[in-house]
């Protein structure tokens, strides 16, 4: 692979699939158009035409004709460009795919893939940017996973594909797409279930998901000057993470921060909590500190954008405020800078 | 099926004996329907009933054009397609006590009967829902090049109110996909006839979409619905391409529940009357003696089986999620 990006790691998984399995088929508004999913899909139209399949804006019939196909043996993945239109499918995601093995008793299985894209970059408001990953993992019956790296894409599509047998949703996220990153391994033994471990370190957790995973990073790199050691789990399978890394990482540090990609309230960062509670709380030695967006719906105009989402800054400073107990050694906090602007002019590598 | 003692000499009397078959076999569920009735006041069956009583000879007609190959995706008033497609009776009764020898050991109850060995997809209790799922079985088959299979997708007046309907016809149409959409019409939704719901007329919507509609008034007549379904599945078998199938039915009982529910005044209890005259299931003859003796046996076995059924295991509660 010439690039490691986060598109060309997409590229790659829905070329193999298509390849590899004569089952795949391709089904979602835009996989057969000239911008082809953001590239992810470009050219396979013309190569496998009967199994990469253009629709109608009709969203919800597509959901259902994905748990048909699959139940007649195809493995059909579904795309939504902006994952808030994926709000169309929950009749057929949460009704139907995720109890249709239970409800049967076991006498049929759907495998499939939601494939849900989240939009933000910049300017893209209220129902284009959101990340419903609390909404979906609240369900039993579905996987839900937020690749924040090319190899997680790499492992846990193709394991999907493969190996598993029942409805995943892949929550990718747009501002990610161009980024270079630098190769790692995830470690995954089974790559639709678990966490993984970013960064080792000693004084303070960092539970991130998706593109929060590298702004997790990038706050982890600025401390390390000033000797502050921060490890960080990408919490990678959101329906299905790793309770015992999250539970031994704080046995270490004892300081947890949740970032992540949505509303904290009943969502990642509160779940997060609940694992430590039941399990384990007094391994807390200060109360946990939860970054998310703000309260709100999304605001269109860059200046309320800017101060919608959390950052790097907002993490650095969080991170001080746990280690510390606030920031007297006057660490410099990386300035409060759009997240959009930043990733548009950094590519990487991560 | 009970033997007939026909002796086979000519089309007639082959015409004869389908007509029998048809009739025993819509006999068979009016009495599987009539023995739940008679329980459900013991509390054996603990979940919702929405009875197929009215409407055995749909289920009963279709299905005699339909092989194992053929999928009918059902819905929560399932229990006509699921014994006329071929669900076996004991398990039947195991699944609707939540027993653990029902074929989805007990969690699936009466609104989710399923069997796959016969063709008998998955029935959702949300209406409307499973209609896609037969474009999608459909679309399955004709990329894997397959032919002469057909996917019917089963489902009552109330839905046609759905959007996934709309979307359903035109995906349908779009992709020539060999799909019978197989509307049982009772002309209500739960309590709510159709002039308050509908404003449209449903042939010529359906057919907007270049999908040809038949409606069958007669929706009592087993064999007049055998043989008109059977043009419109050859249809759909041999052009790969849907048909709008629509039949008048009623149904005679509330919409869940074993109970009749006429003095709540939502609808007519004259016309259900005058419908009866012409239900074949009340004759009153030395042949249906025959058969109401044979048919009992039957279920009076089958509720054997279920009775004896262990209750669902414990360890089936987390199985089968993920």
């Amino acid at each position: 692979m010439s690039s490691n990006t986060y598109r060309s790691a997409l590229v790659a998984a829905m070329r193999e699939a298509m390849e590899q399995n004569d089952k795949t088929m391709i089904i979602g508004q835009g996989v057969a158009d000239f911008k082809g999913l953001f590239g992810t899909t470009l050219g396979l139209s013309e190569k496998y035409p009967t199994r990469v399949i253009e629709t109608p804006l009709s969203e919800d019939a597509i959901a259902g004709i994905c748990i048909g196909a699959s139940l007649n043996g195809m493995y059909p993945i579904n795309t939504h460009i902006r994952a808030d239109f994926g709000l169309l499918i929950f009749n057929q995601l949460i009704n139907l795919a995720a109890k249709y093995r239970y409800m049967f008793g076991g006498l049929f299985e759907v495998p499939l893939m939601m494939r849900m894209i989240i939009g933000r970059s910049w300017g893209q408001g209220a129902q284009h940017s959101q990340s419903l990953q609390s909404l979906l993992a609240h369900i039993p019956g579905l996987v839900v996973v937020m690749p924040s790296s090319p190899q997680s894409i790499l492992e846990s599509y193709k394991y999907a594909i493969n190996n598993y047998k029942g409805p995943v949703i892949m929550l990718e996220h747009r501002l990610l797409y161009e980024l270079e990153f630098e190769e790692q391994e995830t470690r995954l033994v089974n790559p639709l279930f678990g966490s993984i471990k970013i960064r080792v370190g000693s004084d303070v957790t960092v539970v991130a998901t998706s593109v929060m995973v590298l702004e997790a990073k990038r706050a982890a790199e600025h401390l390390e000057d000033f000797g502050i050691s921060v490890e960080i789990i990408d919490l990678h399978s959101i329906s299905h993470p790793d309770h015992d890394m999250i539970l031994t990482s704080l046995r270490k540090t004892g300081k947890l921060i949740v970032a992540d990609t949505s509303w904290t309230s009943y969502g990642v960062a509160a779940e997060i909590n609940r694992i430590i509670n039941e399990s384990d709380p007094a391994i807390l030695k200060s109360p946990p500190i939860s970054l998310g967006m703000a309260p709100a719906p999304c605001p269109t105009a860059k200046s309320l954008e800017d101060l919608y989402y959390p950052d790097v800054h907002d993490l650095v400073e969080s991170i001080c405020r746990l280690h510390f107990g606030g920031n007297p050694n006057k660490i410099p906090l990386p300035a409060k800078q759009s997240m959009t602007d930043f990733y548009k002019h950094f590519k990487g590598p991560f | 099926m009970a033997e007939v003692n026909i002796q086979v000499t000519s089309s007639y009397h082959l015409r004869m004996i389908q007509e029998e078959e048809l009739l025993y076999q819509a006999l068979r569920i009016r009495l599987v329907e009539e023995k739940i009735i008679e329980l459900y006041p013991t509390d054996q069956i603990q979940s919702p009933v929405h009875l197929s009583i009215g409407q055995e000879a749909v289920a009963v007609g279709v299905c005699a054009n339909l092989s194992d190959d053929d999928w009918v995706f059902i819905n929560y008033r399932g229990h006509a397609f699921y014994l006329a497609k071929g669900g076996p009776l004991p398990e039947f009764f195991a699944e609707l006590m939540g027993k653990s020898g029902g074929l989805s050991k007990g969690k699936a109850g009466s609104m989710h009967l399923a069997d796959p060995k016969h063709g008998v997809i998955g029935a959702s209790a949300v209406v409307a829902s499973t209609i896609s799922h037969a474009l999608g079985a459909a679309l399955a088959s004709k990329i894997r090049g397959e032919s002469k299979r057909i996917f019917v997708a089963n489902f009552g007046d109330g839905a046609m109110e759905q959007g996934v309907f709309f979307e359903s016809l035109n995906f349908a149409s779009l992709h020539k996909l060999p799909v019978l959409f197989l509307c049982e019409d009772n002309g209500l939704a739960v309590h709510t006839s159709r002039k308050d719901r509908q404003s449209f007329d449903i042939e010529k919507l359906v057919n907007a979409f270049g999908i040809p509609a038949i409606t069958i008034e007669k929706g009592y007549d087993p064999h007049e619905i055998a043989s008109l379904s059977k043009a419109a599945i050859d249809q759909v078998r041999d052009h790969s391409a849907p048909v709008f199938f629509r039949i008048r039915t009623v149904r005679y009982r509330e919409h869940v529940g074993p109970g009749e529910d006429f003095a709540a005044g939502y609808r007519s209890e004259e016309a259900v009357t005058n419908w009866k005259s012409h239900d074949p299931l009340y004759e009153e003859s030395e042949r249906f003696t025959k058969y109401r003796k044979l048919i009992s046996e039957e279920i009076n076995k089958a509720l054997d089986f279920a009775h004896a059924s262990p209750v669902a295991k414990s360890e089936e509660l987390l199985t089968d999620v993920i």
